[in-house]
This record gives C-alpha cells, sequence and structure tokens, in this order.
C-alpha cells in the first residue's frame, strides 16, 4: 500500500522528545527518516529508564525506541569535518531537515538555514530551539522538565492549596511541540508543492508551548486577570471533578486505586446523574436545582458524590452513566490503556514490534487513522547507528572504499 | 494577496467542530486558509464559554482566540434547506472537520461517502473523543473523559489529592494538533495522487505520547507510573529538582541533568554569595560530585540503592531552599541561566506577557476590533515559517457576517430564497 509520505526524504538530526516525535509521525505516515545520531554524544534518552527487562546497554530504553520507530539510525560525529561532510550530502538528499538542537551548536556545525539552503535550495528545514534563535535569551537552556513550569503550564496546573507542580510529566515535549512542528512541516510541503519552494521554520518551544494556554494569557493580556490553580472544576460544568470509586483488587485485597471522572454540563446530564445514583434526598436540594447553584455548592455537591461512589465499580459505573448520557471516563493508567481498555484494543491503537534487543515492546501507533493511507510502523526503535553502512551506500551513494575512509576518519561515529 | 503569499491559500475548509475541534480549524487558518465556520442560527455555543472580555459575556476571549481568521455562516443542518447549502459548499471545499458524535452525519445523509459523492477528494477530519470505531465511539466525551480515558491525569497530581485535569482543555488540544497536522499529511498525498479519504482522531489516542514513558515502564517491566507531585520519574526528593520557593513566586530545578551545568556550579553560586553553609563540607562536597544523570538513573531503575544518601539529600534541599527564599524568581531564572544551570521560572500568566523573551519576539499580537473600539493583544503564533508567515489574518466572525458573500455572492442564493430560508431559520 502507498503512504501518504512515501518518497519524502527526512534528515532528523534531533533527539530528546519534541524533535524525535516529530519525525516518528512523518516515518509512520511512509517518509524516509535517517535519525542522525552520535556515539559521541548519545541521546541521553538511550539512558533513561524504562530499559527491558534484565538489559543494559544503549538499545533497551522504551522511552528512546518509542519515539524513533520507523527509522533508520545514521551515527556520524559532527566534530569531524568528514563528519560534516557526511552530514551535508545528507542534506543534499532530503526533503526536510529537522532539529531541536540548542542554537549555539546548530551555528558551530554549520547547519544554519543559509547552508542548508545554498546545499538545496528547495529544502524545508525546521528548528525547535528551546526559546528561538534571537533574544535575550536564546542561549536559555532547558528542555521539557524546566519548559513545563517557565511556559505556565505549571502555574495554573492542580489544586490552589498546593505549590505549583505541573502534571507529572515533561508536556509540552510529546504532543505539543513535536504536533506543532508536524502540521508547520506539512503546510510548507504542500506550498513546496505548489511553487517549488523551501523555507525556514522556528518552532520555538517557548511560544508554541505557550498558545495552547491562550485563555490564561488573553484573560491578562485584556483583563488583567491572573489566573491560578483551578483544581479540578471549570466555569460550565458541575459537577466536573475524579471521584475515587472501589479499589482495584487482586485476590480481595485492594491494590491500587480506582477513579472515575465525572462532568455534567446540562440540567439533562445532572438529572440522569441524579437518577442514576437513585435519587437520594440531598440531590433534590435546591442548592443543586441549577447549574448556577450547583457551581455556587460545587464543594457539597462533590461531596454527596465521593459518598455515593465510595464503593462502585468505576468500569461498571461508567457504562451505566454513559448509557444514560452522563460524561463519565475511568481515569485509566498505562496499566488500563494496555491491559483493560477494550475500546483502544478494538483500535488496535497500540502497536506490538519485536527488537533485536529488547525483544517484543509496546509502541504507540499512528495518532491519527487515515482511511486510504493508514500509515504504520515499519520498523522498531533502531539500534546506535544500525544503519550507517546502508544509508552511507543506499542513500547517500558511497562507494565501500569511500566509507572506509570515513571509519578510519573516525567520522561515522 | 496571491494563494502562495500563504501556505495552505489555495485551500477551503468547512468548519463545523465544536470544541475539540476549533483549535485545529484555527491552526489551518492562520496558515492561511479559507475556514469558513458554519455555526448553527443563533451562534456556536462556544462562544458563551468564558473567560469573557471585561464581563461583556458576549465576547468570549476563549472563542475569540479558538476563532482567528475564519469566515463565518449560519446554517441549520437540522433542515433540509440547510443540508441543500452545505452539499454546495462541500463542492467548492477541500477540507471539512467535524466533530459530531460518530454516525451523526451519516443519518443526515452527509457522511464522509455521500461528500465524496459531491466532491471526490474531499479530506473529511473527524474528531471525537474516542474515533470512529470501537466500543467507546458513542461515548460523550468533554475534555475531562478524555485525559482520564487517555492516561494522562493519572499521572498529574499529588497522591493525597484526586489525579489533576491539565488546565485548558488540553485534551481539546492535542486532539486539535494532531487532528491538523494529519489533515495536512492527507492534503499531501491529494496532492500527488488526486485521492481524498476520511481522516479520524480520537483524543483519547492522541494524548497517549502524554503519557511519557509510563506506557513503556507497563509494559517492559510491569512497574506503573503514579503521580507523585512535581517529581515526575524522579521517585525521590532530589536537591535542586523540582519546585523550589523564592522570595515572590516559584523556580524549578532540574539540576543534575543533561545538557545543564553539573550541581558543582550550583555550589559555586551558593558560596559566590555566601549561602552555601556547610555544603563544601564532608559528605556533602563529594556526594555533590556525583550527584549526575548517572545517579538519577540509578536510583529510578532501583530505589533501594539510595540508603543513606536520603539524609545528605534531604540536607543540601534544605540549603538549597534557602537559597532560592533569598532570591526573586526572575533572578534565580535568569542568575542561573547565566551559570548554565537548569533553573526554569515558574511563569504566571502575567510573567508570560511580560517574558522579555515572547516581547522581543512582539509573540503577542495586535488585533483590532472595531465593534468593540478596541485592540486586543492575542496570544501569537506556534511557530514561524520564513516564505509564508503564519498570521492573524481577520479578527474572528461575528455570527453569520459572512452570510452575504458566501450564500448571495458565491453560491448565487437570491433574495426570495434568502427570506425563506430565513422563515424556516435554516439560516
Amino acid at each position: 500500500m502507498t503512504q501518504a509520505l512515501e518518497g519524502v526524504k527526512v534528515a532528523d538530526f534531533s533527539w530528546f522528545g519534541a524533535g524525535p516525535i516529530c519525525a516518528n509521525h512523518l516515518a509512520t505516515y511512509g517518509a524516509t527518516v535517517v535519525r542522525v545520531e552520535s556515539e559521541t554524544h548519545i541521546d541521553a534518552l538511550r539512558t533513561v529508564a524504562p530499559f527491558a527487562k534484565d538489559k543494559t546497554g544503549y538499545n533497551v530504553s522504551g522511552y528512546f525506541n518509542n519515539f524513533n520507530a520507523g527509522k533508520l539510525d545514521l551515527t556520524i560525529n559532527m566534530n569531524t569535518p568528514e563528519g560534516q561532510g557526511v552530514a551535508r550530502k545528507l542534506i543534499e538528499w532530503a526533503d526536510v531537515f529537522l532539529t531541536n538542537i540548542t542554537p549555539r551548536v546548530i551555528e558551530r556545525w554549520g547547519l544554519t538555514y543559509d547552508n542548508l539552503s545554498q546545499w538545496n535550495p528547495q529544502i524545508i528545514a525546521a528548528y525547535q530551539p528551546m526559546q528561538g534563535y534571537d533574544g535575550p535569551h536564546r542561549d536559555f537552556l532547558g528542555f521539557g522538565a524546566v519548559l513545563t513550569p517557565i511556559t505556565g503550564y505549571s502555574y495554573i496546573s492542580g489544586f490552589p492549596n498546593r505549590p505549583p507542580i505541573g502534571l507529572g510529566t515533561n508536556y509540552p515535549d510529546y504532543v505539543i511541540n513535536p504536533g506543532h512542528t508536524l502540521v508547520a512541516i506539512m503546510a510548507a510541503l504542500h506550498h513546496r508543492h505548489r511553487t517549488g519552494k523551501g523555507q525556514r521554520i522556528e518552532c520555538a518551544q517557548l511560544e508554541s508551548s505557550v498558545a495552547p494556554l491562550a485563555p490564561a494569557i488573553f484573560d491578562y493580556t485584556a483583563n488583567g486577570i491572573v489566573q491560578e490553580r483551578p483544581g479540578n472544576h471549570i466555569a460550565n460544568a458541575a459537577p466536573h471533578n475524579a471521584f475515587k470509586c472501589a479499589p482495584l483488587t487482586d485476590g480481595g485485597r485492594p491494590i491500587d486505586e480506582r477513579w472515575l471522572a465525572i462532568a455534567c454540563f446540562t440540567d439533562d446530564e445532572w438529572n440522569a446523574l441524579v437518577e442514576a445514583m437513585g435519587n437520594p434526598d440531598w440531590a433534590s436540594d435546591p442548592k443543586f436545582a441549577t447549574h448556577d447553584a450547583r457551581k455556587t455548592n460545587e464543594d457539597e455537591l462533590d461531596a454527596g458524590i465521593n459518598a455515593w461512589i465510595a464503593d462502585k465499580d468505576a468500569y461498571a459505573l461508567m457504562a451505566d452513566l454513559q448509557s444514560r448520557g452522563v460524561p463519565a471516563g475511568v481515569v485509566q493508567s498505562a496499566r488500563e490503556l494496555l491491559d483493560v481498555d477494550e475500546h483502544i484494543k478494538d483500535r488496535g491503537y497500540y502497536v506490538y514490534l519485536d527488537h533485536a534487543e529488547t525483544g517484543r515492546a509496546a509502541y504507540d501507533g499512528p495518532p491519527a487513522k487515515l482511511s486510504k493511507t493508514p500509515g504504520a510502523l515499519r520498523s522498531p526503535g533502531p539500534l546506535l547507528g544500525e544503519h550507517t553502512e546502508r544509508v552511507c551506500k543506499e542513500i547517500l551513494g558511497l562507494t565501500d572504499e569511500e566509507i572506509a575512509d570515513l571509519m578510519v576518519a573516525g567520522a561515522l561515529t | 494577496m496571491t494563494t502562495t503569499d500563504t501556505a495552505l491559500g489555495d485551500l477551503r475548509v468547512l468548519d463545523l467542530a465544536g470544541e475539540i475541534g476549533q483549535y485545529c480549524t484555527k491552526l489551518l487558518a492562520d496558515l492561511g486558509a479559507d475556514v469558513i465556520k458554519i455555526e448553527p442560527p443563533g451562534g456556536d455555543p462556544v462562544r458563551a464559554l468564558p473567560p469573557f472580555l471585561q464581563n461583556d459575556s458576549d465576547a468570549s476571549l476563549y472563542w475569540l482566540n479558538l476563532n482567528t481568521s475564519k469566515r463565518s455562516i449560519t446554517l441549520s443542518l437540522e433542515h433540509a434547506g440547510g443540508r441543500k447549502l452545505l452539499e454546495r459548499l462541500v463542492a467548492t471545499a477541500d477540507i471539512v472537520v467535524e466533530s459530531f458524535a460518530p454516525g451523526y452525519l451519516d443519518s443526515l445523509g452527509l457522511g464522509y461517502d455521500a461528500l465524496a459523492k459531491i466532491k471526490p477528494d474531499i479530506l473529511l477530519t473527524s474528531i471525537t473523543g474516542f474515533g470512529q470505531t470501537g466500543p467507546h465511539a458513542g461515548y460523550k466525551s468533554p475534555d475531562i473523559v478524555g485525559v482520564a480515558m487517555g492516561g494522562v491525569m493519572w499521572l498529574a497530581g499529588e497522591p493525597m489529592d484526586p489525579p489533576n485535569v491539565p488546565p485548558w482543555r488540553q485534551g481539546y488540544i492535542s486532539a486539535s494538533i494532531i487532528g491538523a497536522s494529519a489533515a495536512l499529511i492527507a492534503l499531501f498525498h491529494r496532492d500527488r495522487t488526486g485521492e481524498g479519504q476520511h481522516i479520524d482522531v480520537s483524543m483519547q489516542e492522541a494524548l497517549s505520547l502524554d503519557q511519557e514513558t509510563a506506557m513503556q515502564t507497563w509494559d517492559m517491566i510491569q512497574v506503573l507510573r503514579c503521580r507523585n507531585g512535581s517529581r515526575g520519574i524522579i521517585p525521590f526528593d532530589i536537591p535542586g529538582i523540582g519546585v523550589y520557593e523564592c522570595s515572590d513566586g516559584h523556580v524549578y530545578g532540574y539540576l543534575g541533568t543533561p545538557g545543564g551545568a553539573p550541581w558543582t556550579e550550583m555550589l559555586q553560586w551558593m558560596v559566590d554569595e555566601g549561602l552555601a553553609e556547610d555544603l563544601t563540607e564532608e559528605p556533602y562536597k563529594e556526594f555533590i560530585g556525583d550527584l549526575n544523570l548517572r545517579f538519577l538513573t540509578g536510583i529510578v531503575q532501583d530505589p533501594s540503592t539510595i540508603g543513606s544518601k536520603i539524609q545528605i539529600m534531604g540536607h543540601m534541599a534544605e540549603v538549597v531552599r534557602r537559597f532560592t527564599a533569598s532570591k526573586s524568581k526572575w533572578d534565580m531564572y535568569q542568575g542561573g541561566q547565566a551559570r548554565r544551570l537548569l533553573w526554569g521560572i515558574v511563569s504566571t500568566p502575567k510573567d508570560l506577557a511580560e517574558n522579555p523573551q515572547l516581547k522581543f519576539r512582539n509573540w503577542l499580537t495586535p488585533v483590532e476590533h472595531p465593534e468593540l473600539g478596541k485592540t486586543l493583544q492575542y496570544p501569537g503564533t506556534p511557530y514561524r515559517m520564513s516564505e509564508t508567515p503564519w498570521a492573524i489574518h481577520a479578527r474572528p466572525p461575528l455570527v453569520g457576517e459572512h452570510n452575504s458573500a458566501v450564500f448571495a455572492d458565491e453560491l448565487g442564493v437570491g433574495a426570495d430564497e434568502w427570506t425563506r430560508l430565513q422563515a424556516e431559520g435554516v439560516v
């Protein structure tokens, strides 16, 4: 089957999360992606857990492998002139260049758009600097962990009586920044298809991450209001929270919490919830009769639901509430997503691939289903330098002798 | 302006999307596509959501931000006349974005197959909570249901609190970003083959990568990542990692991790300011030399290796706390960064509006609203494109503002037909 991006060539000079995930999606939908790495400065994700059980080394991190499936892996030592020569050949071959390496290093390696567009006038070169290629904070350091607080997510996440703890992950690294960059690259490919023109894209992770928090920024620029941590409540629904159900048990012994998210946006949804609860007296009190009243008395409302729900099975209740038209969803963990959730299994979202060192492992599948060009993960996360020779030969057209010379010069490490 | 001055200037998008898909169509509109927003007569219900401009419930800042660069027409799909008009518009469109419950458009005779009969290369992008197929496809799925079922809430929050809902509808945002990128991937296929298709986006799936390593950790070693406050992947309080209080707010540290200067540089900063206390002495001095990614990875993998180091780290964290408390958040951020230490400011919305970097790059974007007699500072672009710059091409539309341009001028709906459609409640 022909995939949407078949024949599109990508030189992926990125590392960590935001860059590799973007190129991962391009590979999933059919592009030929050459991921450039170096043994001399390893992608730190290769050294971060989880590692396949009882395995060590650079090839067994599930963190790294999940973001690099479907790619060819080429090692280049960019601190050698010969290595930079190989990089130039790869860029001459490519339709798309991608990097999230810091501006200082990119400039030192000569991988600026000025150079790239001389070597390959039609190239689409996407840069994902942390803060931008200009400005007073240009050379500030950071990655997702620090970006989450810098870009405002931490301050307005969670409960008001807690410190600004964030979302428990390096949040903007995984969908926001790779996704925005992918939108820009695809828009640029469409434009190039029409005009023959390449261009430079800069997806500064600061700007890309702040953009989705627009309602909070806008409230300040338009009204001077500084939004605070709101907890789990929102203005247009009540209840709107996660409620603690009966625990997950193993042989009758509780082993983990189970929570159900419930939200009512309309009186109909609320009335259906009240009926599901068996029309308890407290719920018919006028202080819960309208949306405004429920908002005013929301803590008491939450307490009533918590008391009722504590011995209920979260999954059974989700099915019951949904059948009555009440929005409800189990707060699932990765365990539930992989092992329990029949829906996501039915859609085949997670994909299991055999990997030479980790064995069989789960991967995120195509992020959207395209009816005629569905995309596929063609190979698991690559071993470090797994395709160096193949890329040199088949993609860059180097002879065996040239490859040997490069190896002797230490350029392919 | 020609259609090639913007990346998507040759495209027409019909925007039937509710809240979940409006960021998707905003992305397309700000890149130059002619996005025609189709509102029910009376207007899109999202227009009624806060925050509002100065308590004016007719001016939702939430809605305005999501609907820049779009045009608006009103049309009721509940009426046969409305559906006919939509069919005429589909014939002129490249992409349709919708977020109705799966099966609804089919029930109106406007599903993918029907649209493809009118416009064979149409790209129908459907963005819903759980996608078009599967046992939960019909579930009601506001944002909170998506972030719950998608594994994101499970990881967010303090252990003693309920799992946290991420701010400002991140489920909708992820679904919209994946929707826009997938629509453009399908567009590229159409550019080369002439083939249209149906794009099926599930918010639950769009959020999956946001679980960071939780999925792989369960798959590979059957260890479950759970919410643990600000510590994320790291199971203990490590000095210099996490939230620290300053004189006027907070900073977040990630010392000892790759890219930043090592902990010894933090010690030097504290020495330079006379605030290192006893950290230059043993056992702290030696321990500080070893506090690196290797050490951190070791304790993530096997927390039992931590042993007596926990007291050393506890004391160091106290000394760091006293240091950060003596400084403002901007001094910690900018001073730390000057030493290449991974300290980040915990920005408030005000800090972001005043952020020197965003200011230098003119990120906030002024948009004139003549009807309000005001120019509003809109949140700006997620990306810069050298040949086809992002822009807010027009202020968000009034309800039905472009009815006459689209219906009368383009589709040739005459005055009599218009009066009849109005009387029937179609427009």
